[in-house]
């Protein structure tokens, strides 16, 4: 194994391994909620491997319980997983030079906490195997996080008592990986528009308040950058 | 409640609904390409997803916005505590401790 392989995976795991720490509460609500919307634990962990998306999986679950139709059940799938698109793109020149059997593995353990932590030396270094080892470290991780907590959440949740509110841990997970980021100016814009338009077009049909509202957090954020550029340029 | 094996083609679904906009650009590579000035907008993508994500679910009480509801003041706790300090398990304890003391303040 060449070792710019060896370094690049553990690059990537040092850097993500205090973040991954908001990975196991995450997973312990996932495991709980299938538990609790009637999952066997076969389906449950299936469920888990099959998709491995957090998001996903809690937004699409109401509606499995429900029973729900199909068509909605993927359209909503797909509306929470649209900015992964995003993502994709914007990571997709840090894979130059990796065979396709790797991207599309790569493609399959993108995840929101992988993303944000490895895009910016995927983007920057030029080593192919150091870069793919850098990516597919952490996000290995992550998998591997993601099923043995949703396996422990599955069987504790029948031990825990619904009043303690776990599922309030999925969101402290998601602030966790916020705030870190909005300590540069354009990215607390981007934050704010965000969450402030999402709320605010919380009903729209099938959550594609959510699709529009990361459209206009990306491009308060964009603004906000070359609002700040343009004002250190001139004296 | 009981599932039948529809289940399993329903998870398989969601699967790919997830696994295809991940891997889309990644496997298209350089036969598909961003311009730049979109690229740098793009990495503003993950800080408005995760706040589109996660202010409805701290402001929205019961279908309308709420500004002195026990899980904002949770959430602001954990935000000052993953601001402040760079352990990663205290915004988990301050926002726990917060949402449960408010509850039982609230009665």
């Amino acid at each position: 194994m060449p070792s710019s392989f060896r370094t690049g995976a553990r690059e990537g795991f040092i850097a993500f391994l205090p973040l991954s720490v908001g990975l196991v509460p995450w997973a312990l609500v996932m495991g709980m909620a299938m538990a609790s919307a009637g999952f066997s634990p076969l389906q449950a962990m299936g469920m888990n491997i099959i998709v491995f998306a957090g998001t996903a999986q809690l937004g699409t679950l109401p509606l499995i319980a429900a029973e729900a139709p199909l068509w909605l059940i993927l359209a909503t799938a797909l509306a929470l997983n649209l900015r992964f698109v995003i993502f994709s793109a914007a990571i997709a020149p840090g894979f130059r030079g990796v065979s396709a059997p790797a991207r599309w593995l790569a493609g399959h353990v993108l995840t929101d906490g992988v993303f944000a932590v490895c895009l910016d030396k995927m983007l920057k270094v030029d080593d192919p195997k150091w870069r793919l080892a850098y990516y597919l470290a952490p996000a290995l991780w992550a998998w591997v996080l993601w099923q043995v907590f949703a396996l422990i959440g599955i069987f504790a949740a029948g031990f825990i008592p619904k009043q303690w509110s776990l599922e309030f841990m999925a969101t402290v997970a998601l602030i966790v990986l916020l705030v870190p980021m909005a300590r540069v100016r354009p990215m607390l814009i981007a934050a704010l528009v965000g969450g402030i338009s999402a709320t605010l077009l919380r009903n729209m049909p099938l959550r594609l308040g959510v699709v529009v509202a990361i459209c206009a957090g990306i491009g308060a954020g964009f603004a906000a950058e070359h609002w700040e550029h343009g004002r250190k340029v001139q004296p | 409640m009981n599932y039948d094996a529809s289940l399993w083609l329903i998870f398989i679904l969601i699967g790919l609904a997830t696994t295809l906009p991940r891997a889309s650009f990644i496997v298209l590579g350089n036969r598909v390409a961003l311009p730049s000035v979109l690229q740098r907008a793009l990495r503003y993508a993950p800080a408005a997803a995760l706040a589109a994500i996660v202010m409805p679910d701290v402001l929205v009480v019961a279908g309308s916005v709420d500004l002195l509801n026990p899980k904002l003041v949770a959430a602001g706790a954990a935000v000052a505590a993953a601001a402040l300090w760079r352990n990663p398990w205290l915004p988990f304890i301050a926002g726990m401790a917060v949402l449960h003391g408010l509850r039982l303040l609230g009665g």
